[in-house]
């Protein structure tokens, strides 16, 4: 068995991986709704102002002291876009009991109630937000996004994105919006607070030295008591045929020395199924140092320290990326452009498809063994409501042929041309 | 075989020092699928005056040769790239190169045997050319303008700058478009030669091995070559004092990134002085947990006033010729956090540790050393980058354990003086 699953309660799910390979156990909880421009702001507004204070640990301070206590179990909170859905996660980490000087001390127990009370049983006055806490975090989530254009490589691959989903939801930062935070305050964002715990869905997955006891434990919890169960809204990650006719060309000034030139790819599938086909295309593209990005652009014409594509598997797309000297734009861009049509054209080899799937394989061999891997692989199945095994996983990138990227590269399009210069 | 174990951690570690000189490290790994292969020479960045082995005269390279060979030896007289062959064997290759040590890599689950013969065929078989090494002078270029963009690595190279006259710590690893101009195939091999000697590298092998027929299989990839001795190298003296109190660069940031450093005297890493080293890491990284550490009250203070929104990254970085503290973030006002911080170290002196947070932060220590051994890449990384330092890695959760209040006390005392402390600045 790889993954337990567990219905709680309708819309939460319990998740459990044992493994006795790590030295840790690591508990993971996300919730998930769907992006919107109204609620995106006060999500991450929410993945914040939890870690200020519980209404046992009542302090940050408080919360840290005891984190430390527990042999520095590590928490952390975060907020991400999945699909067309919006992802508020916590972690905890601790040593597990075969490395405790002092076996007694039930870490793994502990560190589930925490992160528990955490997430469900936050620090309220008269049923708000403190506003204190509101105000600083509001600063706080503003200064991430006004950060946005602090690592330039990371700007421009967001305006790329930004510009692909124009008016769409995928197209929304993540972190929000700064004119959406004046009107946030303790009260509406307690409510809001409540409306989402109670609506979204949930998920925990617990990784490590672990045995069925902990359902009980999850169960007993006074804080998932509280949650009802409910239709959990959120967003099933689909890919779309978009034929998008034109390519949309933008370009943007900062104060930069290198260029960043970012090509957006939509892949115009509609069966799930070939999205391991566009794995090992994207792979030939531009996924690996054999790739023919990495070879013609950088290695070949020397246009670029940088050039790789990614596949964004939630959303079908393909986004090419390139850090290159500002003159040559047109070169590069070019260049690009005589890759994809490449892989149109059938110009790559037998070994080199054989070549690009070993290596996916070796990648998906190793989610077991690393514990946040394993849980984001997990997390992804079930958020596209699918039950696919490590194995069932290779033997589906086994079976991807010459054709099959064929077709695939012949379902490629310019969506988005971005380049950043000075 | 040597047996290095470590109870606590429950990980063993093989050793072997081969006839050619070279050290070899097996950590046996039941159970796992990952494999991990690193191969590291003693030799980075701030060795550019050295002597070459017999001979009289010193020998003084242009800045960026450690980091232009880490790009190089990937390339063959076949015409084939070895990070493309690697790469088709499904592995996953990388190199790195530091200011103290050069590394080559990879991890994978298949072909492993193939793919040690790559790269154990490369490192030891350099092809360099007018022609391809002009060619890297390109790649390299762009890479040296990404790090000139990245503010993050300004502010740091910076804070350096700050504390250093002299030591070579102060440079880009990867040297600047003017340097690299300077290099050519003859410098490249003088240089290999000198520092890819087996005598001068370490090689880590990681996953479900056992110990001695994998040493088997190294053995039998090594070319014929022997131990060239030690190698004498020459840094310029260094004085204790900082050279600049502040430096400030310019740079399109949201919000000003600050470094607050200081600089220490370096500990003598002899034999007899291995585990005060260890003890002093330990001791100044405590010290920084007490003093801003997400629950110190210097922390929690500049957070509700929106200074610092983040606890700030620390750091005790030391080396051959170096040592010094590192804080580091992104704020609004870093001229307040250096002030409070300033404070707070005088604080601390007046009033003492208090028993309850010294016993929270040991706790806290012990558990990190564990976490950080959780996976193979992870171990062979510290082992080897604390190898090239002279310090066994497994000492450290032993070395906790000596820790008390009155150590700590005596090393905030000597450690933390207003007058070794810089601060660099990177905004509009």
């Amino acid at each position: 068995m790889e993954n337990i699953k567990k219905e709680i309660k309708p819309g939460i799910k319990l998740h459990m991986i044992k493994s006795d390979k790590f030295k840790t156990n690591l508990i993971a909880l996300f919730i998930s709704s769907e992006l919107t421009r109204e609620n995106i702001t006060k999500n991450a507004l929410i993945s914040t102002i939890l870690r200020r204070g519980t209404k046992n640990m009542t302090t940050q301070e408080e919360i840290s002291k005891q984190m430390e206590e527990m042999y520095g179990a590590s928490y952390d909170s975060g907020i991400d876009k999945i699909g067309d859905n919006q992802v508020i996660k916590f972690y905890i980490e601790t040593i597990n009991d075969n490395y405790l000087p002092d076996k007694k001390e039930n870490l793994l127990e502990k560190s589930l109630e925490k992160i528990l009370e955490i997430a469900f049983n936050p620090y309220v006055e008269n049923n708000e937000f403190k506003n204190e806490y509101v105000e600083q975090e509001k600063n706080f989530i503003q200064k991430i996004i006004e950060g946005k254009i602090d690592s330039k490589a990371r700007y421009a691959f967001e305006r790329c994105i930004e510009e692909m989903y124009k008016n769409e939801p995928y197209g929304l930062y993540k972190f929000g919006y700064i004119e959406d935070l004046e009107k946030i305050n303790g009260k509406n964002l307690y409510e809001y607070y409540q409306q989402l715990i109670q609506n979204a869905k949930i998920d925990i997955f617990i990784s490590g030295l672990i045995d069925e006891k902990i359902e009980e434990v999850i169960e007993k919890n006074e804080n998932i008591k509280k949650l009802q169960a409910r239709e959990a809204k959120y967003k099933i990650p689909i890919t779309l045929k978009k034929d998008k006719k034109e390519e949309n060309i933008i370009t943007e000034s900062m104060d930069v020395s290198q260029g960043k030139l970012l090509i957006g790819l939509d892949v115009n599938i509609e069966d799930p199924e070939l999205r391991y086909d566009t794995l090992v295309y994207n792979a030939l593209l531009g996924g690996t140092a054999n790739s023919k990005l990495f070879q013609n652009v950088r290695e070949k014409a020397h246009l670029a320290y940088v050039a790789s594509s990614n596949y964004m598997r939630h959303k079908g797309n393909i986004i090419i990326n390139c850090g290159i000297d500002i003159e040559n734009y047109e070169k590069a861009l070019d260049l690009v452009r005589v890759q994809i049509q490449d892989m149109k054209d059938e110009k790559f080899s037998g070994e080199d498809l054989n070549n690009v799937k070993t290596g996916i394989i070796d990648t998906i061999k190793t989610v077991k063994d690393e514990q946040d891997t394993q849980i984001s692989y997990y997390f992804s199945q079930e958020l596209c409501k699918e039950d696919v095994t490590i194995d069932e996983y290779i033997k589906k990138i086994e079976n991807v042929t010459k054709e099959d990227v064929i077709n695939i590269a012949n379902k490629v399009s310019i969506n988005t041309i971005y380049f950043l210069k000075n | 075989m040597q047996v290095i174990e470590s109870l606590k951690l429950k990980e063993k570690i093989y050793k072997e020092k081969l006839d050619n000189g070279l050290t070899v490290m097996i950590i046996p790994k039941k159970g796992i699928e990952k494999k991990y292969m690193i191969w590291g020479t003693n030799y980075g960045s701030n060795d550019s005056v050295f002597f070459v082995p017999g001979e009289e005269q010193e020998t003084t390279v242009p800045n960026g040769v450690a980091h232009f060979l880490e790009h190089k030896l990937f390339e063959q007289a076949n015409g084939t790239n070895s990070l493309d062959v690697l790469t088709s064997l499904g592995v996953d290759a990388n190199a790195y190169t530091t200011n103290d040590h050069t590394a080559y890599l990879f991890e994978g689950t298949n072909n492993f045997y193939e793919a040690m013969d790559e790269l154990m065929d490369y490192v030891q078989h350099p092809y360099f050319t007018d022609e391809n090494v002009e060619k890297e002078k390109g790649i390299i270029g762009q890479e040296i303008m990404m790090y000139d963009d990245n503010p993050d690595w300004r502010v740091y190279l910076n804070v350096m700058k700050a504390m250093y006259h002299n030591n070579p710590i102060k440079i880009d690893i990867t040297g600047t478009i003017e340097t690299i101009e300077k290099i050519d195939k003859e410098i490249l091999y003088k240089c290999y030669n000198t520092f890819y000697n087996p005598s001068n590298m370490l090689l880590i092998i990681a996953g479900d091995f056992e110990p001695n027929s994998i040493l088997e299989e190294v053995k039998k990839r090594l070319i014929d070559k022997k131990s060239n001795g030690t190698i004498k190298r020459v840094y310029p003296e260094e004085p204790d004092e900082i050279a600049q109190k502040n430096i400030e660069q310019k740079l399109e940031v949201s919000r000003p990134l600050y470094a607050i450093g200081i600089k220490d005297k370096v500990i003598d890493s002899s034999l007899e002085n291995k585990n005060e080293i260890i003890k002093k890491h330990l001791g100044v990284t405590m010290l920084l947990n007490l003093l801003v550490g997400t629950s110190s009250n210097l922390y929690q203070r500049l957070y509700k006033d929106g200074t610092m929104l983040t606890p700030p990254t620390i750091d005790y970085e030391f080396g051959r010729t170096y040592a010094h503290i590192l804080v580091m973030g992104q704020s609004g006002n870093p001229e307040l956090i250096y002030e409070e911080f300033k404070k707070e170290i005088e604080n601390l002196k007046q009033n003492g540790i208090k028993e309850e947070d010294f016993n929270r932060i040991k706790k806290m220590f012990y558990g990190n050393y564990i976490k950080q051994y959780n996976d193979i890449v992870d171990i062979s990384r510290i082992v080897l980058s604390d190898y090239f330092k002279g310090i066994n890695s497994f000492d450290y959760l032993d070395e906790i354990e000596t820790i008390n209040v009155e150590y700590l006390e005596q090393l905030l005392k000597d450690v933390f003086k207003e007058e070794k402390m810089v601060i660099s600045i990177v905004k509009n």
